[in-house]
C-alpha cells in the first residue's frame, strides 16, 4: 500500500481524497494555487504545496509542477481527482515515467476511451449498442449534410475530445447544420485544443443513465449498477440518483453487463463510468466513457456501501478487488444534488464571494461532501460547485422527503446558490414520478423568456 | 546563537522552539503540534518537512512560510557572514519569490562557491540560485537590481510557488 499520496486537485474532491487517505492510514499531501491559499481544507492534509498562480494552466494543469511537488513531498502516487488532468493520458504516463503511480486507468485505455470517436469503436467491438453516428470525424460540410440526411434530423454535433457539455450543438434542420458545425468546432478548439467533431442522431427526450465500473490490475472488472443523471442544464448535471427510476430490471442488467464488456475490451482498470442514453422505448445506446472518478460517485457509494476512492487507491496499489460481482447489491435509494455558487434566478450567473453563513443540514440519511466552511472565499477562477448534498433512504419516496427536509435546513449567506431551483425540482410532479429526460430542466423549469 | 536584539518580532521565538525540541528529546516525542489562535507550529522527528508547508490560515494577510527543521541541539546556526534579519523593517525590501516547485540550491555544486551571498550586487541577469525539479536544474535570475540583504530559503530544501528565496535592497 502507498505510504504517501499527492492529491493533484482542489476543493471538494481534494478533500474527498484526503479523507480516503486518512481512512487507509496513508499520508497525504495536496497541491494548491494562489487562489486557494488559506483554504481550510488544505490544513486537513499533512502537507500543502503551492504550485502556481490562480490560472489553471499555471497551476492545476501544470504537469511538471505537479510532478515536482510529488517529488518534493516524496509521494508514491498521485490522485488526479476529476476534471483538470484526470483524463490526460500524457500526464498519467508522465506520472508513471517518474515512478509515481497514477491513481486511475492505464494510459492506453484512457487514450482509447477518452476520445469519444475512438470509444465508439471499442463499444462496437464489445457488441455494445451505440447511437447512430458519423463513422469517424466529420471532415467536410458535405459529409455532415449527407450523414444528417441519412439518419434524419435532428442531429447532435459533438467534440471528439470533449466533456462537460462543451463543444456540443444541436442542428434541427439543414440550415442549422453549417453554423452549428462552426460553433462546435470553435468551442472545442478553445476548450480542449482539439476542434475535431463528429455527428450523432439526436435522440428524442432521452434519459441519461450511466454505469459505475471498477476494475483491478488483475483483469477483474465489475459494475456497481447505474445512476440516472437526466436532470441537466446545458449538459451540466444538477441531480443524480440510483437506482434509475422506472428502469426495468432487464434493461438495467443488460446495460450493466454491456458496460463491463466494454471496459474489459479496453483493458480498463480503476474507477470509471460508462454513459448511455435511454430512449422512450427503453433502448439504450452507449455515448461515452468517463475514464476517471466522477463528481456523482457518492450516489453509488450510498446504494452499494462501497467506498470508491478507497477502492481506487487499493487498485492502484496493485490489490485485487476483494469482492465479486455477486456481492455487489443495490439497496435503497440515493439522490445527490450539486449546489453551485450560482444565482439560479438570474440565468445561473456565477456568484463567487465570501460565505458569511454556512449552515449545512444533517441528521438521518444525509451526507454532505463539501470543502466550504463559514468564512470561506469562493474563488472566481474555477467551477462554482460548493457542495454535494446527498440523501439515502430505503425507498425513493423517503429519499425525496429527506432531501426536501435537508434543502430546507440548508442556510447559505454571502453567496447565491442553486438551492432555490433544487427545492422547486423536488416538488415537480414529473420528477417525483421519475419521468424526466435530459431536456426537462430547460423545457419545463426554465422555458425561454418571451421577447 | 541569534542575536535576539536584532531578530524581527516572530510568532515563535527561538527559545520557544528550543524548549519544544528539548521536551521532545526528553520525553521521546516523535511529533509536537501546537496551535494558538491563527498560529501553529509543528515539529516532527525524522525526515525534514519541506518549507512552504503550512498554508496561511484564512485570516493571515501576508504569505507566511513556517519552515520546519528536524530537531537539532541548536535550531538555527548563524553564518558569521550573514547579517541578522533586519529588525521590524523600516525599509521594504524586494522579495525574490520562487516561481518553480523543487529543491533550492544556493550553490551550483557542493564544491563551488555560492551563487550570491548577503551583500552581493545583483542585476536582472544575475543567477541567484538553482531550483532542481525532475532531475533538471533551473538557473534562477534576480528579477531586480540591488543588493542581497537576506538569503531566506535554506540550501537543499524544498520550495514551492511563492516561497520567498531572497530579500533585496533595491535602493532609495
Amino acid at each position: 500500500m502507498f505510504r504517501k499520496i499527492l492529491v493533484a486537485n482542489r476543493g471538494e474532491i481534494a478533500l474527498r481524497v484526503i479523507r480516503a487517505c486518512r481512512d487507509l492510514g496513508i499520508e497525504v499531501a495536496v497541491v494548491f494555487s494562489e487562489a486557494d491559499r488559506g483554504a481550510p481544507y488544505l490544513a486537513l492534509a499533512d502537507q500543502a504545496v503551492c504550485i502556481g498562480p490562480a490560472a489553471p494552466a499555471q497551476s492545476y494543469l501544470y504537469q511538471a509542477r505537479i510532478i515536482a511537488a510529488a517529488e518534493g513531498v516524496d509521494a508514491e502516487a498521485i490522485h488526479p481527482g476529476y476534471g483538470f488532468l484526470s483524463e490526460n493520458s500524457k500526464f498519467a504516463q508522465m506520472c508513471r515515467d517518474n515512478n509515481f503511480e497514477f491513481i486511475g486507468p492505464p494510459s492506453d485505455a484512457m487514450d482509447r476511451l477518452g476520445n469519444k470517436d475512438k470509444a465508439k469503436t471499442v463499444a462496437k467491438a464489445a457488441k455494445v449498442p451505440t447511437v447512430p453516428g458519423s463513422e469517424g470525424l466529420i471532415t467536410s460540410e458535405k459529409d455532415a449534410a449527407r450523414f444528417a440526411r441519412t439518419v434524419g434530423y435532428p442531429v447532435l454535433i459533438k467534440a471528439a475530445a470533449g466533456g462537460g457539455g462543451k463543444g456540443m450543438r444541436v442542428a434541427r434542420d439543414e440550415e442549422a447544420l453549417i453554423p452549428g458545425l462552426s460553433a462546435a468546432r470553435a468551442e472545442a478548439e478553445a476548450s480542449f485544443k482539439d476542434g475535431s467533431v463528429y455527428l450523432e442522431k439526436y435522440l428524442d427526450r432521452p434519459r441519461h443513465v450511466e454505469v459505475q465500473l471498477l476494475g483491478d490490475r488483475h483483469g477483474n472488472v465489475i459494475h456497481l449498477f447505474e445512476r440516472d443523471c437526466s436532470l441537466q442544464r446545458r449538459h451540466q448535471k444538477l441531480v443524480e440518483e440510483s437506482p434509475g427510476p422506472n428502469l426495468p430490471d432487464k434493461v438495467r442488467q443488460a446495460m450493466c453487463t454491456a458496460a463491463v464488456r466494454l471496459a474489459k475490451e479496453a483493458g480498463y482498470y480503476s474507477a470509471g463510468t460508462c454513459e448511455f442514453l435511454v430512449d422512450q422505448q427503453n433502448n439504450f445506446y452507449f455515448i461515452e466513457v468517463n475514464a476517471r472518478i466522477q463528481v456523482e460517485h457518492p450516489v453509488t457509494e450510498l446504494v452499494t456501501g462501497i467506498d470508491l476512492i478507497r477502492e481506487q487507491i487499493r487498485v492502484a496499489a496493485g490489490e485485487r478487488l476483494h469482492f465479486s460481482q455477486k456481492e455487489i447489491v443495490q439497496r435503497g435509494a440515493a439522490i445527490e444534488v450539486r449546489i453551485n455558487a450560482e444565482d439560479s434566478e438570474n440565468d445561473f450567473r456565477p456568484c463567487p464571494g465570501t460565505v458569511t453563513t454556512w449552515r449545512p443540514p444533517g441528521g438521518p440519511g444525509v451526507r454532505l461532501d463539501s470543502h466550504v466552511v463559514t468564512g470561506y472565499r469562493v474563488p472566481p477562477n474555477y467551477d462554482s460547485m460548493v457542495a454535494k448534498l446527498l440523501v439515502y433512504q430505503p425507498t425513493r419516496a423517503e429519499a425525496f422527503a429527506v432531501m426536501r427536509r435537508a434543502l430546507r435546513e440548508f442556510v447559505v449567506e454571502g453567496i447565491r446558490t442553486t438551492i432555490p431551483i433544487l427545492k422547486r425540482i423536488f416538488d415537480t410532479p414529473e420528477f417525483i414520478e421519475g419521468k424526466v429526460d435530459t431536456t426537462f430542466i430547460e423545457r419545463v423549469l426554465m422555458p425561454p423568456k418571451r421577447g | 546563537m541569534a542575536d535576539e536584539k536584532h531578530d524581527p518580532p516572530r510568532p515563535f521565538d527561538v527559545r520557544t522552539v528550543e524548549y519544544l525540541l528539548k521536551l521532545m528529546t526528553e520525553h521521546d516525542l516523535a511529533e509536537v503540534d501546537l496551535k494558538e489562535g491563527d498560529l501553529r507550529i509543528r515539529l516532527r522527528k525524522g525526515a525534514a518537512i519541506p518549507a512552504g508547508f503550512f498554508p496561511a490560515p484564512a485570516t493571515h494577510t501576508h504569505t507566511p512560510q513556517y519552515p520546519v527543521s528536524p530537531p537539532a541541539p541548536v535550531p538555527t546556526t548563524q553564518n558569521p557572514t550573514t547579517t541578522p534579519a533586519p529588525a521590524a523593517p523600516t525599509k521594504k525590501y524586494h522579495e525574490i519569490k520562487s516561481e518553480l516547485v523543487g529543491t533550492f540550491y544556493t550553490k551550483p555544486h557542493p564544491d563551488k562557491p555560492e551563487y550570491v551571498k548577503v551583500g552581493s550586487r545583483v542585476t536582472p541577469d544575475t543567477i541567484v540560485c538553482g531550483v532542481m525539479a525532475m532531475k533538471v536544474n533551473n538557473d534562477i535570475r534576480a528579477d531586480c537590481t540591488g543588493t542581497i540583504v537576506e538569503v531566506v530559503a535554506k540550501n537543499d530544501t524544498f520550495v514551492d510557488f511563492g516561497t520567498v528565496l531572497f530579500r533585496v535592497d533595491t535602493g532609495s
